[in-house]
């Protein structure tokens, strides 16, 4: 069943089968001033994989996302994308490299339409600059109409075409969670990074979004990491879970090894560290 | 009856002219209130600034001459007779975006994601920053402007209906309504439109969808460097470049309130009614309350609009989840 097919401006594939290397953190660190966030974090992330961040509250699972995506930078350790290691970049210019994004706490433009939300997630598929369209909207109008049916399969895909022109403002949280899935979407990801997805939900919409995740992931092969902390939901979307605690790495495996990991059972259950 | 009477309509029409004074500058605020949610009080000093950037250059000043003098106990104040009119308010301009990029660089750049309030309190120190920066450049002295735009009453409006109206103020009109034309087609015709309202809304987000945050906030804070030079020029035009003029922003604050902090239109229609409404209150009832109600006539009219109808007439409706 195929919901919608690639567009012909995706990002190009560089020739990364899959199962081969997509992203790699080498021995990350990270701190805000005293405090120690990441520390000495490695893992890597195959492309066509579900690779899940768990870890108790404050493991900086969101941290890590946030130097993936270039909102913070480690002061020590090196990313690799693609193959190509990474200097510091600027959040917008890894968004164009082709890695999306969901907050935990949803950051949705509240004004705008479902639609627009969704348009703005074309941004870096757009091939004519802003400035240009601003002075010339000719081109820019066709090129328009071509991401509108791009963002409409989406908007199919995950089933709200009833709130496309609702202000997302007004919708429930878990129809916002969606369109914020839907934004992430829009620019074709190789990347696609959900911080708590479901976080919130009750079960029906949390069943819902599960299948939304696999469905991008199979159908799109989409190459998925996301942080959650419902741990059924996790044994049943993720190919491999990363664990952190404090900020370092204390298990990575299938969910099963990690389930049967000694520290990681510790980390959860608490115990007296000594 | 007062409909008939052509001296009422000499008042509207003054009213009108002088509203679209006030519109000039509201609009350099919605622009910016647009495009970043960043509530500009800078605005009124952004247009000082140029107005006296613009005298600088068309008089031949020398920038900081004072300050140098002052050190070196030198003599300098003029560079040469100045340059002609039209090359002055191109180099101004350049001046002005120039501007802008300082202040994405070193003001704004460090408050990404923070809160509207935060970011209206640097504008409140940007604006004495920039007061403070014009005053050691040009100098404080009050300054004439001279653009070349006809000035004095209108002979033939005089000849055909018998009203008092000044070119000046027609001259506004007319660049007035260029300008909103251009700026509509700007902001809300082109896909550009998006990315500023995207901005406006959620700054983490609109990185995470790939937009270049400084790049947008320099084109948004040139254009209001733009629209604030052309209210400069109006203004310095009409009663001499000098640092009151800074205080006009207060008087943009009910023309927003009346037409809405994000509407372009609302920022034209509020300064009209605004003009207007102070001419015709002041020359009707202002007898019967002793006089000066244009003092504050605009501020009490802002506040009944806040009571019944706290978006404006165009604003966005508010929409507020418990």
């Amino acid at each position: 069943m195929n919901a919608f097919v690639r567009s012909d401006q995706a990002a190009p594939e560089d020739g990364i089968k899959a199962g081969e290397v997509m992203l790699r953190v080498e021995n990350v660190s990270l701190a805000f001033g005293g405090v120690r966030a990441i520390t000495d974090v490695s893992f890597d992330i195959l492309k066509g994989e579900i690779r899940a961040i768990i870890g108790p509250n404050g493991a900086g699972k969101t941290s890590m996302l946030n130097v993936i995506n270039g909102f913070y930078h480690p002061q020590e350790g090196e990313i690799w994308f693609r193959g190509v290691k990474r200097s510091n970049m600027k959040p917008h210019q890894i968004a164009h490299q082709g890695i999306a994004r969901t907050f935990q706490n949803i950051a949705l433009f509240k004004g705008m339409s479902t639609l627009d939300n969704i348009m703005t997630g074309r941004l870096t598929m757009m091939r004519r600059n802003m400035l240009w369209q601003a002075l010339w909207t000719g081109p820019a109008e066709a090129e328009e109409i071509r991401h509108r049916e791009f963002v409409e399969r989406i908007i199919d895909f995950l089933e709200i075409q009833h709130i496309r022109k609702m202000p997302v403002g007004r919708l429930p949280y878990g129809l916002q969670k969606r369109v914020e899935l839907g934004r992430a979407l829009a620019a074709e990801p190789q990347l696609l990074l959900l911080d708590e997805p479901m976080a919130g939900m009750n079960l029906e919409e949390k069943e819902d979004m599960s299948r939304f995740i696999l469905d991008v992931n199979s159908q799109f092969g989409t190459t998925i990491a996301l942080i959650e902390h419902d741990m059924s939901v996790v044994m049943d979307l993720s190919d491999r879970v990363v664990v952190l605690d404090y900020g370092k790495k204390i298990g990575d495996g299938t969910p099963d090894e990690v389930c049967r990991d000694q520290t990681v059972i510790d980390a959860y259950l608490g115990v007296s560290h000594d | 009856m007062f409909i008939v009477d052509p001296f009422f309509w000499e008042v509207v029409i003054s009213g009108l002219l002088a509203g679209v004074m006030y519109s000039l500058v509201a609009l350099g605020f919605v622009l910016i209130f647009k495009a970043s949610g960043i509530f500009n009080f800078a605005q009124g000093v952004l247009a000082l600034f140029a107005a006296l950037t613009l005298v600088g250059f068309q008089t031949g000043q020398v920038p900081f001459a004072h300050l140098v003098n002052t050190i070196f106990g030198t003599n300098i104040h003029h560079w040469g007779d100045g340059l002609h009119t039209l090359i002055a308010i191109g180099f101004t301009l350049v001046v002005m975006i120039g501007l802008a990029w300082v202040i994405v660089r070193v003001v704004l750049k460090n408050l990404v994601n923070q809160e509207g309030i935060i970011l209206f309190m640097a504008t409140i120190g940007l604006a004495y920053v920039l007061e403070g920066l014009g005053d050691v450049m040009w100098g404080a002295d009050v300054k004439p402007l001279d653009v070349g735009l006809p000035s004095g009453p209108s002979d033939t409006v005089i000849d055909m209906t018998g009203m008092f109206v000044e070119k000046l103020e027609i001259s506004a009109a007319v660049v007035a309504i260029i300008l909103v034309v251009a700026l509509t087609i700007f902001s809300q015709y082109t896909k550009m439109g998006r990315a500023l309202r995207a901005v406006a809304d959620d700054h983490q987000a609109a990185l995470s969808v790939g937009i270049a945050l400084e790049t947008i906030w320099w084109i948004v804070w040139s254009v209001a460097g733009l629209v604030a030079l052309v209210a400069g020029i109006m203004w310095g035009a009409k009663s001499g470049v000098q640092f009151s003029l800074s205080l006009i922003a207060l008087k943009a604050l009910p023309v927003l309130m009346l037409g809405g902090f994000t509407s372009i239109p609302g920022a034209i229609i509020g300064g009209l009614i605004i003009g207007v409404g102070e001419k015709v209150f002041e020359i009707y009832f202002g007898p019967l309350l002793g006089g000066a109600t244009e003092n504050w006539f605009a501020y009490m009219l802002a506040m009944v609009f806040l009571l019944f109808r706290p978006q404006g007439l165009f604003g966005e409706k508010i929409i507020e989840r418990v």
